[in-house]
């Protein structure tokens, strides 16, 4: 069963014939210490959004507000329809454009690489909410604070893996330190081709995709989802 | 070419809400309605008398309302002392909180140490106030004048400066993304300062038709300034001359909002061109409130209209102006305190007259 749902998207992905411009796999750092990274496995997602749940269930997420989300596509290519899911969550770029904008040094990564934002500083000005192009932050409505992904820091710092990698059905997300040769990220990305988001931009993702459509590398045009959940503010 | 269908997708609300907008619009107004001021504290040009106190009324009103929007987007004004406690000076919106204080301080002081004659003059006329007109008034200090009006410059360039920069380097909005903000945030803030003064000669008594008239003619020139570099930034994305201004334009010109917003802004522009050119005197309520319109607008289609360019999805994402303290109720009161700060002013700030020369000093036109 296992192998034929692989197999089964494994196919559909294959489908979607164009994958995204392969990522260079980041070289390992002689930094004392890990550098944590993701590895989504697109063949691997069904669009379930268990992610999406378990990180708002963990991280007491605002309703209405996401750190992660499945976007999930119809794309037609040559009369072929197949579905495309495309986890989104904070990339933990190496070069992060949230961090430089911030007026008071409020967001800043970690030496593991996490990004993260001192709430106690944060003055709400959403100026790094501007500046990320994956548009994985937002202003928390509970707090009026910039608030985002945190690869789940606080388990991560009690050895524990983020709540949306332990909670996905199909085994998508692997988490993972890009610093060892021996984990499971490192040797995915040294055996498959990989891609990340807008490459372009320069921001060096630490969230990489295997069987990425280009045309979902960036931004996807077409025709938008009837609805979408968004906050209301009351009068 | 794949057709995609988005099944499943959220919306990232707007960030930066219509406290934002009001906040550039208010600075830009202040910053150009001093440069209008200039022509007659600082230079005592001649016929710049009534511009003058009309343009340093708008001034001072707009830089006092200004920062009461800025501080109300941060939602909890109380945060604004950790700009100053934990400055990031990688940041052009942490230099601005350097910035604003550096111009307003000059700006204040500009206009006080250029109206003391004038409030020793008008002591006797101001009954029980008379004694804080003595006390703030005197004799004319042209070295401090001339000292505040350049940190006030200093300060108004620097202001000019960060708020087109603050915008122009988020890469993450194409529309955002180009040198030619920072120059339309400074041309149509000088436009909308000459429309403010243009509404204000009409509002407070004492029209003037030649003001009216060289008012019209200045901005003429500033919106048609405005116009060619609108042009310049839609020729560089239709031609596909620079591949960020092409990826900009197409993420906006396939939207009918965008293309009626941007018609209908040039359309006003070009009218209010006409009308200063054509009848300079009598148009100034029309062209006025059009070079205001254009300065709020242009602020609020980059800011409300380019926030609702998704990211990372296809289509516009929804919004409807909430009429709350981040909507309507926001806007209605940062409008109601700048008409009560210009109240405010125009009643205590002495009446318009030349200039009186202080000693050793040659006016031009005067000599």
């Amino acid at each position: 069963m296992g192998s034929g749902r692989r197999s089964l998207f494994a196919g559909l992905a294959a489908s979607l014939s164009g994958t995204a411009a392969a990522a260079e796999p980041p070289v390992p750092s002689r930094a004392i210490g890990p550098r944590w990274g993701m590895v989504v496995d697109l063949a691997r997602c069904i669009g379930c959004q268990a992610c999406t749940v378990s990180c708002i269930m963990e991280n007491d997420v605002p309703p209405d507000s996401v750190r992660t989300i499945v976007n999930t596509y119809e794309v037609v290519k040559d009369g072929v329809p197949g579905m495309a899911m495309l986890p989104r969550l904070c990339n933990h770029c190496n070069e992060p454009p949230c961090i430089p904008v911030c007026p008071v040094g409020a967001t800043f990564q970690r030496d593991d690489g996490i990004v993260v934002v001192n709430a106690d500083v944060c003055v709400g000005c959403a100026y790094c909410v501007q500046a990320c192009p994956y548009d994985a932050r937002f202003i928390n409505h509970e707090t009026q604070k910039a608030d985002k992904c945190t690869f789940c820091a606080h388990r991560v710092d009690a050895g524990l893996l983020p709540a949306c990698v332990e909670s996905c059905v199909g085994g998508a997300r692997i988490f993972g330190d890009l610093n060892d040769p021996n984990s499971t990220v490192r040797r995915r990305l040294a055996s498959e081709e990989s891609a990340v988001l807008k490459p372009e931009l320069g921001t060096e993702p630490r969230v990489f995709y295997l069987g990425l459509d280009d045309v979902l590398a960036h931004k996807p045009e077409g025709t938008p989802t009837l609805w979408r959940p968004q906050h209301q503010e009351g009068i | 070419m794949p057709q995609i269908t988005e099944v499943i997708g959220i919306s990232r609300e707007i960030a930066w809400l219509p406290w934002a907008v009001t906040y550039f619009f208010l600075i830009g107004l202040s910053v150009g309605s001093f440069l209008l001021s200039l022509p007659h504290y600082l230079f005592g040009r001649p016929g710049w008398e009534r511009a003058g106190r009309l343009a340093l009324i708008g001034a001072l009103a707009c830089g006092m309302a200004a920062p009461v929007a800025l501080l109300a987007d941060l939602h909890q004004p109380g945060r604004f002392w950790r700009f100053y406690a934990h400055p990031n000076l990688n940041s052009w919106m942490a230099w601005g909180a350097f910035f604003i204080p550096t111009y307003l301080s000059g700006l204040f002081l500009y206009a006080w140490s250029s109206l003391r004659p004038a409030i020793a003059a008008d002591a006797e006329d101001r009954g029980i106030l008379a004694p804080l007109y003595r006390l703030f008034g005197g004799r004319a200090l042209p070295w401090l004048s001339r000292a505040a009006a350049t940190v006030a410059i200093i300060g108004a360039c620097l202001v000019l400066l960060y708020t087109g920069m603050e915008v122009m380097v988020v890469r993450a909005r194409p529309l955002w993304n180009t040198p030619f903000l920072p120059v339309q945030f400074a041309l149509t803030a000088i436009g909308g300062a000459i429309g403010l003064a243009l509404l204000l000669d009409r509002l407070l008594g004492g029209h003037e038709a030649a003001t009216e008239a060289r008012l019209n003619r200045a901005l003429a020139m500033v919106l048609g300034a405005s116009m060619l570099v609108g042009a310049a930034w839609f020729a560089i994305g239709f031609f596909g001359l620079e591949a960020r201004h092409a990826q900009a334009l197409a993420s906006v010109a396939q939207h009918d909002s965008f293309r009626i917003t941007a018609f209908e802004g040039q359309a006003a522009l070009a009218l209010a061109i006409l009308l200063a050119l054509w009848k300079p005197r009598g148009s100034g309520w029309l062209t006025g409130l059009i070079a205001l319109h254009a300065a709020w607008m242009f602020r609020w289609t980059v800011f409300i209209g380019g926030q609702s360019v998704p990211k990372n999805a296809p289509g516009l994402y929804d919004y409807h102006l909430p009429l709350g303290p981040s909507g309507l109720l926001g806007i209605a009161g940062s409008m109601g305190l700048l008409v009560f700060l210009i109240i405010l002013l125009d009643a205590l700030m002495p009446p318009a007259r030349a200039r009186a020369a202080a000693p050793g000093e040659a006016l031009p036109g005067r000599a």
